[in-house]
């Protein structure tokens, strides 16, 4: 741990050049192609894009569970391998364990490093307190709203204090006012205390909200369309998305959205598509 | 206490029907034994020590076979459900093994492992073994693998995955191959004692039907091996119970 005394506000995230292709030559699928992208020390990124565009796969790399096929990832400079301590990561659906407690699912990452059990459950109480969920501790994920059981895994990706905390649309599965709470909680928690933060999303107003920066991707294959610095004060309220320099941004997001659609639906009509 | 109550009304109306039977079809004794016949016979049995100097001896081969046998299957299970590789070289062998009847195999079995209790709980071992390593690796293979990429996205090593996630994740299909398992125990006693021992209920039940055409005897010995296979059954449901309680 004492490597993280220099990354007190996040370590840097470095793609270049990326590309990541499944399966065979001729019918492989290029997830990735000539992805460059870069997330700064403690900065904010919302990656934005239709299904199917390479995001999830994006965040996979990041946490060193995939293996880029071309192009090289670095955190702090090095390539992360799978379960690298320096990166967290929330996935989209909960993921929590069915027979564990809430409190043992969020100490899960404690116990696989070899943490004692009395001071797992010490930290693991701390971090369910910090994500408003104290009193769910002894609860079994199946006794949790969807809402409680996404705070958990933002719980249990936060407690080894990963100095890059990587989210693959946690609050996709939440209705629209949960979701709002979510992101002032999130900005909360990210303001109290800085790292690198990589949140994959398919909401504009999201992206404007929560992001210093919001990367657009395009699908087929999988590419960065645009980068859109985002620079509002912080911290931002929801009623922000309201102002106009927030609705110019969600305006341009949208558009640069859309754009890439166009694209791909115009290159899919000269391949005759349409025939 | 509805359950307990349904449960002896069943017994009361079995009993009552063998019974009827024996007086409408006014079978002799060798051939079909009244309820009574039996309790009197099995009282007399318990008085003397005999029912118990057989019944131990099963008892003991049940419970080290089984342990063995599941013990065996279990650890066997997870290979298989981990390895694919290790499945397609073990598992001919494995069904081959189980297609074999074991009633053959005994008598060449006891000769093997010197036929004495060893030989015994190698065959109860054996029988019981197949369901519960196919129900292990079944169970191992359908972990979801959401989870499984959640745990390697944690940094979990192999032996952590298996338990902490797959072990756990199986146990509901391990038990349903437990519960087959250990009725499968007892008729691996029995067929064990037939292929070659001097004591056990297996035994017993040979000595009443062809040495003294003890037909009641028999009877008896019978439901003693029924009453130890429900009672086994009773315990593992119990103990499923305990341990899938959430």
């Amino acid at each position: 741990m004492s490597s993280h005394s220099t990354s007190r506000n996040g370590l840097n995230v470095t793609i270049d050049d990326v590309g990541v292709r499944f399966g065979e030559r001729a019918q492989g699928m290029q997830a990735l192609s000539g992805c460059s992208l870069e997330a700064e020390a403690g900065s904010f990124t919302v990656i934005i894009g239709p299904n199917g565009c390479g995001k999830s796969t994006l965040l996979r790399l990041v946490a060193g569970l995939l293996p880029p096929t071309s192009g090289r990832i670095t955190v702090d400079g090095s390539e992360p391998r799978p379960g690298d301590e320096r990166v967290g990561l929330a996935f989209q659906q909960p993921r929590l364990v069915p027979w564990r407690s809430t409190l043992d699912n969020v100490a899960l990452p404690l116990e696989l490093a070899g943490v004692p059990g009395a001071e797992r459950r010490v930290r693991a109480s701390e971090a369910l307190d910090r994500v408003g969920l104290a009193a769910a501790a002894s609860l079994r994920p199946g006794e949790l709203s969807g809402g409680m059981a996404q705070r958990a895994a933002l719980a249990r990706a936060l407690i080894g204090d990963p100095p890059v905390l990587l989210l693959d649309e946690p609050f996709s599965a939440l209705d629209a006012l949960t979701r709002e709470t979510f992101n002032d909680e999130l900005q909360r928690l990210w303001l109290e205390r800085p790292r690198t933060v990589v949140l994959v999303t398919h909401s504009v107003t999201e992206a404007v909200a929560l992001a210093d920066r919001v990367v657009v991707m395009a699908p087929r294959p999988g590419r960065v369309a645009r980068v859109i610095e985002v620079d509002l004060p912080r911290p931002r309220p929801a009623e922000l998305t309201g102002q106009p320099l927030a609705v110019e941004l969600v305006t341009e997001v949208r558009a640069a959205l859309s754009e890439g659609h166009a694209l791909e639906l115009r290159s899919w009509a000269e391949q005759g598509g349409a025939a | 206490m509805r359950r307990i109550g349904a449960a002896a009304l069943s017994l009361v109306v079995f009993l009552a029907v063998w019974n009827l039977a024996t007086i409408l079809g006014g079978y002799p004794e060798y051939i079909l034994p009244a309820p009574s016949v039996v309790g009197e016979r099995a009282w007399r049995a318990i008085g003397t020590g005999i029912l118990w100097e057989h019944t131990a001896v099963t008892l003991l081969e049940i419970v080290l076979g089984f342990v063995a046998g599941a013990t065996a299957a279990v650890l066997t299970g997870i290979a298989l459900g981990k390895s694919v590789l290790i499945e397609k070289v073990l598992s001919p062998y494995i069904v081959a093994a189980q297609a074999v009847p074991i009633l053959a195999l005994a008598p060449l079995l006891d000769i093997w492992f010197g036929g004495g209790l060893l030989a015994r709980v190698v065959i109860c071992a054996l029988i019981v073994f197949f369901p519960i390593a196919i129900a292990t690796m079944v169970g191992i293979r359908s972990v979801d693998p959401l989870l499984t990429e959640m745990l390697r996205s944690l940094g979990a090593t192999n032996p952590q995955r298996t338990r902490l996630l797959e072990v756990p994740s199986a146990l509901p299909v391990i038990f349903g191959g437990l519960r087959v398992g250990v009725t499968l125990a007892v008729i691996g006693a029995v067929v064990a004692e037939w292929a070659g021992a001097s004591t056990g209920l297996g035994v017993l039940i040979n000595i009443a039907n062809q040495g003294l055409f003890d037909t009641p005897l028999m009877f008896v010995a019978l439901a003693t091996l029924a009453i130890i296979g429900l009672a086994f059954y009773g315990l593992v449901v119990i103990v499923e119970r305990g341990l899938l309680s959430h």
